[in-house]
């Protein structure tokens, strides 16, 4: 029994794991609140699109010494504005621009890691390396998060009525351009963030699992709000602690640990469910006895 | 009723002066459009598909921004007005995404954004509106639906809530009567005629043409430039109609009458879907409740004497 205890309890005798396992539960948490607003804008390609396009800024950034959530912000947002403007001036579709504008972003990533090999390391970038974050980095993410999380809490009415009915946003005098701006700064914040948990192949899973996960156990937004937010922190917490045992992809246990729970509300949320929706099936299928 | 039926409060007035939009590939959607609208009236906006009806629609709500021309509400530009919540829009069902997560009372809801604080935190006051507001459209017993779980007519009745709610003095209606049951396009026609007598302007786009004689007292016609606009009776004319929609409508002529006089000179018509337009003798309108319809008429025309 004590054995057992002791075996499960090693990861906690590790700072760097300590430091690990936090650090991930709180992007987790932020990335969570922020997936319920981009699963239901529909946004979640744009998510995918982000944390691709974020890369040539984070090896820009490491590259000249400058702090990588700068680099990594405003290629984001150069990355959504050139998409913006590529929609808005031809008649390409938005799936086929999307496609264009983040693989050409991501492939000048490439490039500019593979010319100054010494300054970043690619794997870092691609999986993520949450065992081995710098204080510095741990900053960073720490201020990005909380900025976006007092954002989400002071504002979260005004996007959800964005994502909802962004006309009536405007109607009522709300600054609809600001919100979307708003929402896509932050979707890259959180990207960068991710980044560094997860790596830039898995951030769009943090953007979207819970959130989409949420979605099927709720009808009200408030509630969907917290329940992505719990996921978020919980699949990452426990993510992160059972990458001990994997011997590291830390990354690929928290995701893997978000599709399990996406697939059990799949199959067992009360109301959405796949089980629920066949049995209200087959009750409207079979004649009352009354 | 409360405050917002209060004779006191000042009618609105819509001024729409030689509004031209293009579109992106360089077309014009509209041209040099023209029309004003004072407070205490049902507008019908009628034109064929792809007559700009949305167009002028955004215009007025400020999405689209005119290349020529101006939209003034109360003689102030429309992104001031906004400012003041005074102008609600009630969507089509297809632009409302039914599968996201809000109930019933939170759309209402969503009208009081504007006049709420920084956090947006309801105060008893938006509360008692909200719910007076679901009440008028009888949507109160169904206030923690989500929104999806609705039928038609139940749908349109809460973003007339909405707008209720915001308590705006310009409602913009998009094809309000599409898929909805007959008994709730009463009730919204009922409502609609209650806002007319508490001052506001009604602006409804709308291709059901035989409904309009029965709750509009003014019509804008419109196909890509306003063809012709004021009173029902004298813009729905068969020549204007026709100049207006061309060959899109389908036309039914009965040459030879068989109402009598000892018939009581009643017609009864049977339609699947639509309300049909019937024109009388000499091209005089038909419709249900001809005679509340006429007093308003003479009422109106005695203020302006």
């Amino acid at each position: 029994m004590t054995e057992w205890f002791d075996f499960l309890v090693t990861p906690f005798h590790y700072d760097y794991m300590l430091r690990a396992i936090w650090v991930s539960a709180w992007i987790g948490g932020v990335c969570g609140l922020l997936s319920a607003f981009v699963t239901l804008k529909g946004w979640s390609l744009m998510g995918d699109a982000l944390s691709h396009a974020v890369v040539p800024g984070v090896a820009l950034a490491y590259i000249l010494g400058l702090p990588f959530a700068l680099g990594a912000f405003v290629a984001g947002l150069l990355a959504a504005g050139t998409m913006a403007f590529i929609k808005a001036k031809t008649r390409i579709r938005e799936d086929a621009t999307i496609g264009i504008v983040f693989t050409a972003y991501f492939a000048l990533g490439l490039l500019l890691i593979s010319l100054f090999p010494a300054r970043v390391d690619l794997k870092v970038i691609l999986l993520g390396n949450v065992l081995g974050i710098s204080d510095p980095d741990i900053r960073q993410v720490l201020i990005i998060s909380l900025i976006t999380m007092v954002v989400l809490a002071l504002k979260w009415k005004d996007l959800m009525l964005f994502c909802f009915d962004p006309g009536q946003a405007r109607a009522i005098g709300l600054p609809a351009g600001g919100l979307q701006v708003v929402l896509l700064a932050l979707l890259s914040a959180m990207a960068v963030a991710a980044l560094q948990a997860v790596g830039a192949c898995l951030v769009v899973a943090m953007l979207v699992t819970p959130g989409a996960t949420a979605y099927l156990l709720t009808d009200r937004f408030g509630k969907m709000l917290w329940l992505s937010a719990i996921i978020g922190v919980v699949t990452s917490l426990a993510g992160a602690y059972a990458s001990y045992f994997f011997n590291g992809a830390t990354g690929g246990c928290i995701v893997t640990l978000q599709t399990l729970v996406f697939l059990a509300a799949f199959l067992f949320a009360p109301k959405h469910g796949m089980i629920a929706s066949r049995r209200r099936i087959r009750c409207a299928a079979t004649p009352s006895q009354s | 009723m409360i405050s917002n039926s209060t004779p006191s409060a000042p009618l609105p007035r819509l001024d729409v002066e030689g509004v031209s939009v293009a579109y992106a590939n360089g077309h014009l959607a509209l041209h040099d459009t023209s029309f004003q609208l004072q407070g205490g009236t049902i507008c019908a906006l009628v034109g064929v598909n792809g007559s700009g009806k949305s167009t002028l629609f955004k215009s007025i709500m400020g999405f689209v921004k005119p290349e020529a021309g101006n939209v003034m509400i109360n003689g102030l530009p429309i992104r001031d007005v906004l400012k003041q919540h005074l102008v609600a829009y009630v969507p089509q069902a297809e632009e409302v995404d039914w599968q996201f997560p809000v109930s019933v009372w939170d759309v209402a809801m969503m009208g009081r954004y504007g006049s709420m604080n920084f956090l947006r935190i309801p105060r008893a006051q938006d509360k008692a509106k909200v719910e007076e507001s679901l009440r008028r459209v009888s949507m109160w017993e169904f206030k923690d639906r989500q929104i999806g779980e609705l039928s038609g007519g139940q749908k349109k009745r809460v973003f007339l809530a909405r707008a209720l709610a915001q308590e705006a003095r310009v409602i913009l209606l998009d094809e309000p009567f599409t898929g909805v049951d007959v008994k709730t396009e009463e009730a919204i026609i009922a409502l609609l005629r209650d806002l007319r007598s508490e001052g506001c302007i009604i602006l409804v786009s709308t291709h059901n043409l035989g409904s309009v004689p029965e709750f509009c007292d003014q019509v804008v016609l419109i196909n890509r430039t306003v063809l012709a606009y004021g009173p029902t009776s004298e813009v729905f004319t068969e020549q204007n109609l026709a100049a207006a929609f061309g060959g899109v409508l389908r036309q039914f002529h009965f040459e030879q009458s068989t109402i009598q006089e000892h018939d009581g000179r009643k017609i009864r018509i049977l339609t699947d879907d639509e309300r049909p337009l019937i024109f009388g003798k000499d091209g005089h309108l038909e419709y249900k409740d001809r005679g509340e319809h006429e007093e308003l008429l003479k009422k109106r025309s005695e203020e302006h004497d």
